[in-house]
């Protein structure tokens, strides 16, 4: 990572309170575990403690040590010991359980605001050693568990609720375990370097806005939204809609083929900035974005028109991602509205 | 992804659910026996519910039911016990809050609560019983809870294959810890007084004796006492283990001292103080016998003893009757040394008190009219006490049967048996000797505690067993204090000699189920099990401070604080160093073939020289780049790559060893400067 940790926008960033304490705890994670896309689990970079149930075994043998003392009683000294041992042994154990894991980013697929960002992560053993009980979460999200115990890597995802559009950087991953007994926590703050592409929450803005279209000068432009002018067939891509599937000609025996409509040179759908004028910069960021998809479901070919930016009516899942993207970083100052 | 946060977390796995329940059942098992009914009953419908709630077809109850159930179990066990301070309330209360606590079993707290009480409560089992089967069963229970506690984790871990190796796994490992901290960690003795368990049945001898006692006791083959000898062991005939002197006697039972109404304790230390340490000075000389004895759980404060004891046992005090005593009742499993001086070896007091001759005397104002007739002619024609005792074993010998079933006495029981009956066990004659003797005027008492013993394993340890139980008397000569009578010796002298089962050979133990005692593999057996107890016995339960010491001492020379400090922390740093190098190697990953090794080795120093590889670039692209960025490297990266390939894929010797010389000479650092 060459861009300074600072600079980037965090999840769950210092709470206002003990601020200091935060800081240089964030500080020190950031030298001790670096954020890469994969991350082997060592010593270096686990930390165990007895849990809230550890602490109630310590204190049953602590009662269990006043109960044979009292009674004088060597069984149950013995049996106290051996609680003891266990609780010796089990923070190895535990600490095993993590030791030599190792979790590689996959992907991070794009997410809309007010949804959930999930990015998918590959736990595989490097050891013959399998690890069992391993919650990774984002806390205070919920987070999921999962067990690697054969050789081949295992996938998960985990989710995090996104507020805001743009690039988001995850916070760091909790990873933790508690197995085999529950009474110690072994745990680790690993960054995966996760950067989520957030789109803006799509927010209806009424219908499209079909030969609407505010140039500067220009007349408005009638539109025939249905392109009834049948322009003849295509070879059918995959990813284009079923909806304009030549199903005729597919049952005669012919490939599959696109039926491609005509629409007049003019007759292009723009979602434009401009049409919104009046709401702030995040409403029509979100108004654009319901657009946006409402155009692709209907297949109609959309442009889109930002200051400073225009993208060529199209259709498609790429044009469709182009679009949110350019929607998701489209910068928040220096906009005049 | 809406589910409710940290239900994940907090929600109780199913599976886990029978596992609480199994190890409930496992504790509470052994309990059952000092547990009220109703508390077991209750656990089973608490178990029940839980478990239709479990199927979907009930509710966790609502407030008002816990309610009405907490209160049902407080009145319970208010009812049954009526104090709260004693070791059987305390489990009860135990049992109960888990019992409780079921119906409410939903988080993993809940689970983690109940068998963190599941463990306690597997704890006081050994209150109760430290015999070798209880001890077995303990791990048992403790496998069950961890195996419970590991349950927790999840689906998988819930299986039960799974669940108890992981459990046994784990506890295998504290093993080692446990035997080194029983053997280390200091024994404080108690903090502060607890209380026994009050409830149970005392067993063995009982503080008054009246005809069919003894013959109940010579039933039963439970162990009594185990002595182990260090140094002479007095002959068979001299081996009378004193617990109780009787010297009241109100017509048919012989009792402790005097007054009934008086318990035991305050009884005797009202009539006689025990001497003050010093008063009585230990003889310095003479014939005495060291041993230990171990005494099964009596629930009476009686010890048992040789004539003449002393013990330094903390605990254990000296009676004015030549008896041991205990401070409280034995609860379980007592040792105790002594030493014992047998009477004919020191001399003794010649005087008796006014008071102790006036209570020695001491018979019933009516009864037994023809006893006292018989005593009264024998004084009437001069005879002193020792020749009155004389005659009246004289009289025991010619006429007297040794039976284990005697037959029924009446109101004067001394007569009825002197005269009629004439058939009888050892309380028939120690009592109407001992009645006898004083109606001649002679002090007399008797004597109730055990006789004999069975030898184990070469003499190891002398088993006393409840069927040897007997009673005996001692009158008081002037000239020589009080002397021991065994009137049962006058008829059946085999009963001194050779015990009980050799004098009733036919009665013996007759009402036995099974007559295991005829069968001889079996009685060794039995005696060989006996050996084990006594070695577990002497080993663990009887570990205490002393023992501690003699270990220690024996380990390390002298214990001092600093030899302490070296032998604790000489195997914690030495587990910490495994500890530390297992940590190295274990998150080194898979260790990597020799060329992979070199070629790293060469990607090191590539690295150092300022351009490293990238996560995931082939070596071939690493090459190319090499060549690109700082061509003088080229050629050498390019031969160095190229052997790596080899090396790594056509599994070439040839390449390895070209591969390693060209590592070896390789210094890019020097050749980028």
């Amino acid at each position: 990572m060459s861009v300074s940790r600072a600079s980037k926008s965090r999840r769950g960033s210092t709470p206002s309170w003990q601020p200091l304490f935060q800081k240089r705890w964030h500080r020190w994670l950031d030298r001790r575990l670096p954020a890469a896309q994969s991350v082997t689990l060592d010593h270096r970079k686990l930390f165990v403690i007895p849990s809230l149930a550890g602490s109630a075994f310590l204190l049953v043998i602590v009662l269990l040590w006043l109960l044979g003392t009292n009674y004088e009683n060597n069984l149950v000294f013995a049996l106290a010991f051996l609680l003891l041992g266990l609780f010796i042994i089990l923070p190895v154990h535990t600490f095993a359980n993590l030791s030599g894991l190792r979790l590689q980013l996959r992907e991070v697929p794009a997410a809309f605001a007010g949804d959930y960002g999930q990015a998918k992560i590959a736990l595989e053993r490097s050891g013959k050693r399998s690890h069992e009980r391993l919650h990774l979460s984002w806390p205070p999200e919920e987070g999921i568990v999962a067990d690697v115990t054969d050789s081949e890597p295992k996938e998960v995802s985990i989710a995090l609720p996104l507020v805001q559009r743009g690039r988001v950087q995850a916070p760091r991953i909790r990873i933790e375990s508690r197995f085999p007994l529950g009474l110690f926590k072994c745990w680790s703050w690993v960054d995966l370097d996760v950067e989520f592409l957030v789109y803006p929450q799509p927010k209806t803005a009424g219908p499209l806005p079909f030969g609407a279209s505010v140039g500067e000068g220009e007349q408005l432009k009638s539109f025939s939204a249905s392109g009834d002018d049948f322009a003849g067939l295509k070879n059918y891509q995959p990813g284009d809609s079923l909806r304009h599937v030549a199903w005729k000609q597919y049952a005669g025996g012919r490939d599959l083929y696109r039926k491609e409509y005509a629409s007049g040179s003019d007759a292009r759908l723009w979602l434009d900035w401009d049409l919104l004028a009046g709401r702030d910069v995040e409403t029509r960021l979100s108004n654009l974005c319901a657009w946006v998809l409402e155009a692709e479901r209907a297949q109609i070919a959309y442009g889109l028109r930002l200051p400073g930016k225009e993208i060529a009516p199209a259709m498609g899942p790429a044009h469709k991602q182009r679009l949110l993207s350019a929607l998701a970083l489209f910068p928040v100052q220096g906009v005049s509205q | 992804m809406s589910a409710a946060p940290s239900q994940l977390q907090s929600l109780l796995p199913r599976e886990s659910l029978l596992w609480i329940f199994a190890a409930q059942c496992a504790v509470l098992l052994p309990h059952m026996m000092h547990l009220p009914l109703w508390l077991v009953a209750a656990w089973c419908v608490a178990v029940y519910w839980r478990l239709e709630v479990y199927r979907g077809r009930r509710e966790i109850p609502g407030k008002l039911v816990k309610l009405l159930a907490v209160s049902l179990a407080v009145a319970g066990l208010a009812l049954t016990y009526r104090r709260w301070f004693a070791l059987e309330p305390m489990v009860a209360l135990l049992a109960v809050s888990f019992t409780l606590k079921n119906i409410e079993l939903v988080s993993r707290r809940d689970a983690l609560l109940s068998l963190m009480l599941a463990y306690f409560l597997a704890a006081t089992l050994f209150v109760f019983e430290q015999t070798i089967p209880y001890a077995l069963y303990g791990i048992l229970c403790v496998l069950v809870i961890t195996a419970a506690l590991a349950a927790q984790q999840g689906r998988g871990s819930a299986r039960p294959k799974r669940a108890l190796g992981l459990s046994a796994k784990l506890l295998a490992q504290a093993t080692p810890i446990m035997l080194l901290l029983f053997v280390v960690i200091p024994r404080l003795g108690p903090l502060w007084a607890v209380p026994q368990n009050a409830q149970s049945a005392s067993t063995g001898i009982s503080d008054s004796m009246s005809p069919g006692d003894f013959s109940e006791l010579s039933k039963s083959d439970k162990p009594a006492l185990r002595i182990a000898f260090d140094g002479p062991v007095p002959p068979p005939e001299q081996r009378y283990w004193r617990g109780l002197v009787y010297t009241h006697f109100d017509g048919r039972r012989w009792s402790e001292p005097g007054d009934a109404t008086l318990s035991w304790g305050r009884g005797r230390s009202q009539a006689h103080q025990p001497p003050e340490e010093g008063e009585r000075p230990l003889p310095a000389v003479g014939p005495r016998y060291r041993y230990q004895v171990i005494q099964e759980a009596s629930h009476n404060p009686w010890l048992f003893a040789l004539a003449r004891p002393h013990s330094e046992t903390p605990g254990v005090r000296e009676t004015g009757d030549d008896t041991l005593a205990y401070k409280m009742p034995v609860a379980s499993r007592l040792a105790y040394q002594v030493r014992s001086w047998p009477r004919d070896s020191v001399a003794q007091d010649t005087v008796l008190a006014a008071d102790e001759r006036l209570r020695h005397l001491q018979l019933p104002v009516t009864g037994n009219p023809r006893a006292r007739e018989w005593a009264r002619q024998r004084v009437r024609q001069g005879l002193g006490a020792e020749e009155i005792s004389a005659a009246l074993l004289q009289h025991y010998h010619q006429s007297f049967s040794y039976t284990l079933r005697p037959p029924p006495l009446g109101q004067n029981t001394v007569d009825e048996f002197l005269f009629s009956t004439q058939q009888g066990f050892c309380e028939h004659f120690a009592s109407s000797y001992v009645f006898t003797m004083r109606a001649a005027g002679v002090p007399a008492r008797v004597v109730a505690g055990y006789q004999g013993g069975e030898w184990v394993e070469q003499r190891e340890y002398l088993l006393v067993r409840q069927y040897d139980a007997h009673a005996w008397a001692e009158i008081w000569l002037p000239e020589r204090g009080w002397v021991r009578v065994d009137p049962t010796a006058a008829v059946a002298p085999e009963r001194i000699r050779d015990g009980l089962q050799s004098a009733a050979a036919d009665e013996f133990m007759q009402d036995a189920l099974l007559p295991l005692h005829r069968i001889a593999f079996v009685t060794k057996l039995r005696l060989q099990w006996d050996m084990i107890n006594y070695r577990w016995y002497q080993t663990v339960v009887s570990f205490d401070r002393e023992r501690q010491q003699g270990i220690l001492q024996r380990l390390l020379g002298e214990v001092s604080p600093l030899r302490m400090a070296l032998f604790l922390g000489v195997p914690a740093v030495a587990a910490l160093m495994i500890l530390l190098l297992w940590l190295k190697f274990a998150s080194r990953g898979p260790r990597l073939p020799p060329a992979g090794r070199l070629y790293l080795r060469f990607c090191r120093r590539m690295a150092r020289a300022g351009l490293a590889r990238n996560p995931g670039e082939t070596p071939g692209d690493y090459a190319r780049r090499v060549e690109r960025e700082l061509p003088k490297l080229g050629p050498m990266v390019g031969k160095i790559t190229t052997a790596y390939e080899k090396a790594a894929y056509g599994d070439s010797a040839e390449a390895e060893k070209q591969l390693r010389r060209l590592v070896r000479t390789f210094w890019p650092i020097r050749l980028v400067r």
